[in-house]
């Protein structure tokens, strides 16, 4: 009965295309008309929280961690609070992930510190003795690339009007700026923290990816 | 019958594709395998400093089984069935053969560019689109020239009416260029800063619930257009071809392929159930997986009813064997995906060791055994050598059925329990397990899975050794053969 | 039924039961229905896929293949004008008017809110747990407060309470000297106690070090005389003057109270403030719990 389409292979592929489009129209138009709202108080990430999650997709602990706190009473309890779209405005890309091989971690800033970080990001076991979480001591020396995430900073900002320099804003201005702010922030992560090795870099000057992901860690909240 | 004697078919590129099949497979199984090991021996993690740790070389296995192995195998096949169905050989036109080589070659290339960014950590963190957009823009590329080739050999093509096979290979094509392309929308950091910063570096187009409502768009159809479409249209092909049984019901093919391309696309937003994205969003997710079921099951119900009165061949021929048996799986993943789906039954398995074991039911039961099945059969024809041994063949059979079986019980005990465990509360409500009590629980299924994983890669070493020696020492053909493959005993 | 269908689903019968054993064994409540829906979902599962392709593989032994074909042939292949399976054609036809009818009326597609469903749960909780535990005894409260530590505390005072050498505060004692130290140096002003404000180095030298050494050593023995300073704040035997002031003596529900409202900052390290995620019988729970450690 549809021989003849088979027959016709241009139309054939205009009628499966058609079919395939149809339903991705109705199913993301809609939200993207009413485009993801801030809320209220949202405030951009400063470029070393952006480096810092910059760190997070290089070593990919979306592999183990979501950030997306599902309305149940058993996950409000754990975790707090559960999670709003307006959360997530400036996430590009979002980080909600799939597989929670660990805990999540969309309010961690909440319940966890630099320290306590420093501590587990070194070795996980030090902390949760039963932990299968990978230690990551390379955070420790690597240097955090903060160029980049000021260009991530200064490419939204131009794109996507995100709120950067507004009045009791969050400030980026120029690249040296940023990057003299970023050392600013780093240097009050470093001060709780106790190895030794990050205290130096960070007085030369220089910002481990331990002290950017801390960073990051700490302002999920 | 009508007889293709006198066609030479060119299985130059088929051949190319096949030999990355088998690379790819076994490269992705192997790290699949060792990030298995990786969460039940924690200390394993080590092995190669930070390129080792397991959430390094999670991405490395998805992609290098997905857009390596899958990949490889929907083209390895496609250069193959798509000459013979439309009964034209690749020789005839000197321009698709080019076309052809070109394609493999770019691919080969743009899968090394991958591997290594991946490896050194450039990646969006997108699942199953990590790759940054150097890497895309050669992906884009190598799918045009797939389509030049599709419709190349199409637009010179003696058979008129196209085959099934070839439906589900047009609608690949098309659902994964559109899909790539939305969901890989990202502006380049350093074009926009005035060349600052790393120069891979990209800011996904989307923002926040919007990018995850289309990453879940494309997530859940790139596993329809990739571990799905591709491979039913090597079913229709291969099974009947093998067993030389004719396809049991035009009107069931039919259906089920509009069926499918019709309700899958809808279903993507389950993926994101009990998230921010609109309520009325995630229900429609919902009620179209259930939906699927029966679309999917047309196609496998549709190619065991061919094999309807072959029981004979069935216990013969591992070949066949194969064949049903990926069937089989294909529908286990396609009722366990649409139960999952159900927003009470997500609410446990979500985030749990349950989808891993739902993904594996269709990737190892279903789409390694179909392509391993379609590669056996095209290589007596390909290489003009029986195929080197049928016993080896018989026990990499049970190896990896034994090794579904063990991977996917554990895995569903384990998200089962943990899912569970996540939600229980004790005798006064509080929550009655830290989170590591849930994750400390999980140790023996993780050890069962390794050993499943192992088991599978084994196996895989099996066919690829069989394979090798297909190519190379086996008996010479002085005919192609027109249904069972040969192979020595 | 013959013996493959019989093993298929024999086979969906093994998995289910193993599944229910092993959640059992974690004291799992299945009439939640949450988890019985999963359970149910698992069973359907289990069943349907090896029962329906058991009956298929089945008829490859019993029926014969048979139709009028197609005039079409590809590469050999041969296909049939066999109508549609019958349970096949009818299942889809079932589940698409389920469709409609769950998007117009069984279920109108906007007719549920999660967050509604939310705030519906937790409220009958709250009011359920508010009212139940009210008047909770020492060791209902002292069970819960263990619970609620092994979950939330745990990860940085470890399982037992002993601080993971020396990461958090080690429950087995109130302080150490080098804590004491610190807070004489730096003065504290962070708990939020009516006293307010302690200002920093209010003791110094052999004073500083032999007051710490008293307090470490829980008050027991001679007072050293500059504790005499600390006094008027803390009360002459450290018990924090009815809470005006922290007890240095031992954990009071004050202190674990005060510490969780306002997080702490000292010589170990820093405490998150637990403000939003804790009920007030949670808390209370904790204070008794924490008790217990240092008592025994
Ligand atoms: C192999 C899986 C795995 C990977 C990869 C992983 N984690 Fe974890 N993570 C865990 C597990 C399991 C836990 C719970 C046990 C523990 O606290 O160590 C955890 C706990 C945590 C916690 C504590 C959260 C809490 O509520 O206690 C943080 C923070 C964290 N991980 C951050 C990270 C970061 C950052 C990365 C990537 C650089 C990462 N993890 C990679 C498995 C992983
Ligand atoms: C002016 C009143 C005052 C005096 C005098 C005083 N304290 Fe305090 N002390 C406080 C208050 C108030 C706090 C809680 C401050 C806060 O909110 O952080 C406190 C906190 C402390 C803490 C931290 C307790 C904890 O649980 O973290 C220690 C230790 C301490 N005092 C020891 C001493 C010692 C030793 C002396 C004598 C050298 C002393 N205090 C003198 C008012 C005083
Ligand atoms: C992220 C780590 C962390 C978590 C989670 C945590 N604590 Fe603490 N806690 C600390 C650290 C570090 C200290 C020691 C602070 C110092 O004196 O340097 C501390 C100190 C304390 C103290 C002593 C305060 C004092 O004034 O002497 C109490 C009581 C306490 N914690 C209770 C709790 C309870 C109850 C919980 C769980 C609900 C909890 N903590 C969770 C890190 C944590
Ligand atoms: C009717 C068909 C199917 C439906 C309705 C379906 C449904 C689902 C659902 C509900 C999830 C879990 C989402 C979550 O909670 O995280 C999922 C995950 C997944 N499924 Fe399926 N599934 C189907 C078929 C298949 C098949 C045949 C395969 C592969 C051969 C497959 C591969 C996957 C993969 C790879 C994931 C993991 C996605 C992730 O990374 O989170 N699915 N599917
Ligand atoms: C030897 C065989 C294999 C083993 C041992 C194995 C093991 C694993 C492991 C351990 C994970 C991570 C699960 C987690 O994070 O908890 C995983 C994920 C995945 N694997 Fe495999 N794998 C194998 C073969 C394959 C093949 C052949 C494919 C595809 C053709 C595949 C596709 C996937 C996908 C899509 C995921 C992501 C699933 C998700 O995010 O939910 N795997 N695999
Ligand atoms: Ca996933
Ligand atoms: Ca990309
Ligand atoms: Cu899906």
């Amino acid at each position: 009965m549809f021989h003849w389409l088979e027959k016709n292979p241009f139309l054939f592929s205009v009628g499966v295309f058609l079919v395939i489009a149809f339903a991705g129209l109705v199913e993301i138009l809609p939200n993207f008309a009413e485009a993801s709202r801030p809320v209220v108080g949202l405030k951009p990430y400063t470029v070393l929280e952006l480096a810092g999650k910059e760190v997070y997709k290089k070593d990919h602990c979306i592999a183990c961690h979501s950030q997306l706190i599902r309305p149940f009473k058993a996950e409000t309890d754990r975790y707090g609070q559960y999670s709003l779209s307006g959360e997530y405005a400036y996430d590009r890309p979002f980080l909600w992930g799939s597989k929670r091989t660990g805990p999540d971690l969309h309010r961690v800033g909440n319940y966890r510190t630099t320290d306590w970080h420093e501590n587990h990001m070194w070795d996980p076991k030090s902390v949760v003795p039963q932990s299968i979480m990978p230690a990551y001591q390379h955070m420790f020396t690597n240097i955090a690339d903060i160029d980049t995430a000021y260009a991530e900073a200064l490419t939204v900002k131009t794109v996507f009007d995100t709120p950067y320099d507004t009045p009791n804003g969050v400030k980026l201005g120029t690249l040296d700026e940023a990057k003299a702010a970023a050392l600013e922030e780093a240097k009050a992560i470093a001060a709780d923290m106790k190895n030794q090795d990050v205290k130096d870099a960070v007085a030369n000057g220089q910002i481990p990816e331990i002290v950017a992901i801390i960073a990051y860690l700490n302002r999920l909240k | 019958m009508q007889s293709n004697a006198a066609l030479e078919y060119d299985y130059s590129v088929a051949k190319l594709f096949t030999y990355t099949t088998i690379l790819f497979g076994f490269l992705g199984m192997l790290i699949g395998t060792l990030i298995a090991s990786q969460l039940a021996f924690p200390e394993l993690n080590y092995l190669l400093g930070e390129y080792g740790t397991f959430s390094r070389l999670r991405p490395m296995h998805t992609n290098i089984v997905i857009f390596g192995f899958t990949l490889s195998g929907i083209w390895a096949t496609f250069y193959y069935v798509g000459q013979r169905t439309l009964k034209v050989s690749m020789a005839e036109s000197k321009f698709l053969m080019f076309i052809g080589k070109l394609h493999f070659w770019l691919y080969f290339f743009g899968a090394l560019v991958a591997v290594v960014t991946l490896l050194m950590g450039i990646s969006a963190s997108k699942e199953y689109a990590e790759f940054e957009w150097p890497v895309d823009v050669v992906i884009v590329l190598v799918w045009v020239l797939w389509g030049i080739s599709i419709f190349g050999l199409i637009g010179i093509r003696r058979e008129k009416s196209l085959y099934i096979s070839l439906w589900y290979y047009i609608a690949c094509f098309l659902g994964i260029a559109m899909l790539y392309l939305f969901n890989n929308m990202e502006v380049p950091t350093y074009f926009v800063s005035g060349g600052i910063g790393s120069i891979f570096h990209s800011v996904s187009m989307y923002s926040g619930t919007n990018d995850a409502l289309v990453q879940w768009w494309y997530g859940h159809n790139a596993v329809a257009f990739g571990f799905t479409v591709p491979i039913v249209a090597m079913i229709y092909y291969y099974l009947p071809k093998e067993s030389g049984q004719a396809v049991y019901s035009y009107k069931l093919s039919l259906l089920s392929f509009w069926g499918l391309m019709f309700v899958y696309l809808w279903a993507g937003s389950h993926h994101v159930l009990w998230s921010t994205v609109p309520d009325w969003m995630q229900t429609m997710g919902s009620i179209f997986s259930v939906v699927l079921i029966l679309p999917s099951w047309g196609s496998a119900i549709n190619m065991l009813l061919t094999m309807k009165g072959e029981w004979n061949q069935l216990t013969e021929n591992p070949l066949i064997k194969f064949m049903v048996l990926a069937s089989t799986f294909y529908m286990l993943s396609t009722l366990e995906g649409p139960i999952q789906a159900v927003k009470s039954v997500n609410a446990i398995a979500h985030f749990t060791d349950w989808i891993p074991g739902h993904v594996h039911d269709g990737v190892l039961g279903w789409v390694v055994f179909m392509i391993m099945a379609a590669l056996f059969h095209m290589a007596p024809r390909m290489f003009k050598r029986e195929i080197y041994s049928k016993k080896l063949m018989e026990a990499q059979f049970w190896l990896q059925t034994t090794a579904v079986v063990l991977y996917f019980t554990s895995m569903w005990i384990a998200g089962i329990t943990q899912g569970m465990m996540w939600r229980a509360v004790d005798e006064y409500g509080n929550l009655m397990y830290s989170f590591i009590d849930t994750v400390a629980v999980l140790h023996p299924y993780y050890t069962i899975r390794t050993l499943a994983g192992v088991l599978y890669l084994v196996g895989f070493l099996m066919f690829a050794f069989n394979m090798v020696k297909t190519m190379t020492a086996s008996r010479k053909l002085e005919e192609e053969p027109q249904f069972r493959s040969p192979m020595a005993a | 039924m013959n013996s493959l269908m019989i093993k298929a689903l024999a086979f969906a019968a093994v998995l289910i039961i193993a599944t229910l054993v092993v959640v059992k064994q974690m004291n799992i409540d299945l009439s939640d229905p949450i988890n019985m829906i999963t359970m149910l979902g698992a069973v359907a599962i289990a069943a349907l896929t090896f029962g329906v392709s058991a009956k298929y593989v089945n008829q490859m032994k019993t029926d014969r293949a048979e139709g009028e074909l197609t005039e079409e042939n590809w590469d050999g292949i041969g296909e049939y004008k066999n109508e549609l399976p019958g349970g096949w054609a009818y299942s889809f036809l079932g589940v698409l008017i389920w469709a409609m009818w769950y998007f117009i009326a069984g279920y109108p597609v906007n007719a549920f809110s999660q967050i509604g469903m939310w705030n519906e749960e937790v409220k009958a909780y709250n009011t359920k747990f508010e009212e139940t535990h009210k008047n909770a005894d020492e060791a209902t409260l002292q069970q819960m407060g263990e619970s609620v530590f092994l979950v939330q505390c745990a990860p940085c005072h470890g399982e037992t309470g002993d601080g993971l050498s020396g990461k958090a505060q080690d429950f087995g004692s109130r302080m150490s000297k080098e804590q004491v130290l610190y807070a004489i140096q730096n003065g504290s002003n962070q708990l939020g106690y009516p006293m307010g404000a302690m200002p920093p180095m209010m003791a110094q030298g052999a004073d500083a070090e032999a007051i710490a050494e008293y307090v470490a050593g829980g008050m027991k023995g001679e007072q050293p005389a500059a504790f005499a300073v600390c006094s008027s704040c803390h009360g002459a035997d450290g018990q924090g003057n009815s809470g005006m002031a922290p007890n240095l003596a031992v954990y009071d529900e004050a202190v674990v109270s005060h510490t969780l409202e306002h997080g702490k900052k000292g010589q170990i390290g820093k405490m998150p403030s637990f403000k939003t995620m804790l009920t007030p019988v949670q808390q209370k729970a904790l204070a008794v719990y924490i008790q217990s450690l240092s008592a025994n």
